[in-house]
C-alpha cells in the first residue's frame, strides 16, 4: 500500500514535470512504465490544467498589457494569406485540369493506361504489403490500435556504451505480430555482423525465438522494425538484441545487447 | 446537493459548461470564432487576432527570452489555431480553453527548440492598450474562473512557484536557484498546486455532469 502510494506520487510529479519541461530520458522511461501499470491516467494529465492556469496568470497579471505589434499582426495574416491560397488554388485548379482532361476524347487512352499501371501497383503492393517494409509507421499504428492483447516494453540497455538508446517493443501474442523502434543504436557493417531479434517464451520454448534480423543504417531518426517470429509464439514475457553473424544464429551465444522485459531489470549498468 | 451545485453554478459563472453539455452551444455561443476560421472565412481569422492577439502576445513575451522568439512563436501559434480550428469542439472545451493548450504547447516547443531562457528582467519595448474590457471578457469563462478561483487560494509564495514556472517558463533547478528552496521542495509544491488546480475543475465540472444528467 506504501509502496503503490508511493509510486502513484512519482508518477503524479513525473506528470506534472512533463507538462512543465522536458523530461530526462530515465524519467521519460520511468513515466513510460508507471503509465502502464496506471492506464487510468493519461500523458497529458496536466496539459488543460497547466494551459489554463497560464492564462489566469496573464489575466490577473496587472502588468501584462502589451499589445500586438502592428508589424506582427501582418507577418501572421501574411502567413495565413499565403497558406489560405496555398490550400485553396492548387487543388481546385488540379481538379479542373483532371476533368477537363477526362472529358476531351484524346487523352482518353493516356489516362486509360496510367489508371491501369495504378490499379497494377496497387495490386503489387496489396499482395506484398505484410512482407515489405513499407508503410511500417502506419502498420505499426494499426497493430497498436486493433490488437486487444498489446504489450508493449520500453528497450533498457545491457551495455554502458548503449545507454543512450530509446525505444520500445509492441507485440501481440494474437496477431503474432509486433514491432520494435529504436533510435540511437550503432550503425552495423550488414557484410560482418547484423541485429537479430529474440522473444521470449518460457513456457513453450526453453530457448529464445529468433524474431528476425536487421541492419541499423542510421542514427539520426526512429528506426522501426517488423518482428519476424520463426516459431509461433504463445505468450511472451520480453525481448532481447544481439549482435550476430550475417543472417542470424539458431541459439545465440552473444551478450544481449537490450532488452525489453515485462519488469524493469533490477540490475543497473 | 442540487442547491448546493446551483450555487456553485451561479457564483462561478459556469452555466456555460452545463449549457455546452446540454448541446445549447450556438445559441448561447455565437460568437465562437474557431467554427468561423474552420469553414474559411477571412474574416474570422482577422476577428480570432483582434480576440486574441494581444494575450498571446503577452504570454509569449513572458515566456520566451527575446522578442524575436515571441514573434516566431505567436506566428506559429496562430498558424496552428487556423490548421486545427476544424478540431476544435465546443462541447467538449470552451474557445479559450482550447487556444490556451495550443498557445502553451507551441510555446514549449519553442523553448525547447531554443534551449535558452531568459533572465529576470523586466518586459521592454511595450506598447500598452486598452485592455480591461478585452481581459474581463476572456475571464468570463467558465474553467478560466475556475482556475483563478483556485490560484486565489493558494499560499503567496506557491502561487509564485506556479508562476515562475507555468507563466513565465522557469525550470525547477531555477526556481529553487531564484526563491532559494531546495529543489524537491519546488517539485512537491507544484505537483500538490498543480493537483489542487486540476481537481477544482474536475470537480466541478463532474458535479455539472451530475446535476444535469443525475
Amino acid at each position: 500500500m506504501v509502496n503503490k502510494n508511493k509510486e502513484e506520487q512519482t508518477l503524479m510529479e513525473l506528470l506534472a514535470l512533463s507538462a512543465l519541461e522536458h523530461l530526462s530520458f530515465e524519467d521519460e522511461q520511468k513515466l513510460a512504465q508507471l503509465l502502464t501499470k496506471y492506464p487510468e491516467f493519461t500523458k497529458d494529465e496536466f496539459t488543460k490544467t497547466t494551459a489554463l492556469s497560464q492564462t489566469s496568470f496573464y489575466l490577473k497579471d496587472d502588468t501584462a498589457n502589451e499589445t500586438l505589434p502592428n508589424e506582427v499582426r501582418k507577418k501572421i495574416i501574411q502567413s495565413y494569406d499565403s497558406k489560405f491560397n496555398e490550400n485553396n488554388n492548387v487543388p481546385v485548379f488540379t481538379l479542373n485540369r483532371l476533368f477537363k482532361s477526362l472529358l476531351k476524347p484524346k487523352y482518353a487512352w493516356s489516362i486509360t493506361f496510367m489508371l491501369l499501371v495504378g490499379l497494377s501497383y496497387s495490386m503489387i503492393m496489396f499482395k506484398t504489403y505484410e512482407s515489405n517494409h513499407r508503410y511500417l509507421p502506419l502498420k505499426r499504428m494499426v497493430l497498436q490500435n486493433t490488437a486487444e492483447d498489446l504489450l508493449q516494453y520500453p528497450w533498457y540497455a545491457r551495455t554502458s556504451d548503449l545507454t543512450l538508446i530509446k525505444g520500445n517493443v509492441i507485440w501481440s501474442n494474437n496477431k503474432q505480430k509486433g514491432f520494435i523502434t529504436i533510435s540511437g543504436m550503432p550503425i552495423n557493417d550488414s557484410s560482418q555482423n547484423q541485429y537479430q531479434i529474440w522473444i521470449v517464451d518460457p513456457i513453450k520454448y526453453l530457448n529464445p525465438v529468433d524474431g528476425g534480423v536487421f541492419d541499423i543504417t542510421t542514427v539520426e531518426k526512429d528506426v522501426i522494425i517488423p518482428i519476424n517470429p520463426k516459431l509461433p509464439v504463445s505468450n511472451a514475457k520480453g525481448f532481447a538484441i544481439t549482435l550476430e553473424q550475417p543472417g542470424g544464429v539458431v541459439v545465440s551465444s552473444q551478450p544481449l545487447l537490450l532488452t525489453a522485459p515485462k519488469e524493469r531489470p533490477q540490475q543497473k549498468i | 446537493m442540487g442547491f448546493f451545485l446551483e450555487l456553485v453554478i451561479n457564483n462561478l459563472s459556469i452555466k456555460g459548461i452545463a449549457d455546452r453539455r446540454m448541446g445549447n452551444t450556438n445559441s448561447d455561443h455565437p460568437e465562437n470564432i474557431l467554427t468561423k476560421v474552420a469553414s474559411g472565412d477571412p474574416k474570422a481569422f482577422d476577428e480570432l487576432i483582434r480576440k486574441y492577439g494581444n494575450l498571446v502576445w503577452s504570454i509569449a513575451r513572458r515566456y520566451l527570452s527575446n522578442t524575436d522568439e515571441a514573434e516566431d512563436a505567436v506566428q506559429e501559434i496562430f498558424v496552428s489555431l487556423w490548421q486545427s480550428a476544424a478540431r476544435f469542439d465546443p462541447s467538449k472545451a470552451s474557445e479559450i480553453t482550447y487556444i490556451s493548450m495550443i498557445t502553451r504547447r507551441r510555446l514549449i516547443d519553442s523553448l525547447r527548440k531554443n534551449k535558452k531562457h531568459k533572465l529576470l528582467t523586466s518586459i521592454e519595448d511595450v506598447s500598452y492598450g486598452n485592455f480591461l474590457s478585452q481581459k474581463s471578457t476572456l475571464e468570463q469563462d467558465a474553467e478560466i474562473s475556475l482556475v483563478i478561483e483556485a490560484l486565489s487560494k493558494l499560499e503567496i509564495q506557491d502561487r509564485e512557484i506556479l508562476s515562475l514556472s507555468i507563466y513565465q517558463g522557469y525550470s525547477h533547478l531555477e526556481i529553487a536557484k531564484l526563491m532559494n528552496l531546495p529543489l524537491g521542495t519546488v517539485k512537491t509544491k507544484i505537483r500538490r498546486n498543480l493537483m489542487k488546480i486540476r481537481d477544482s475543475i474536475n470537480r466541478v465540472n463532474k458535479g455539472v455532469k451530475n446535476l444535469y444528467y443525475g
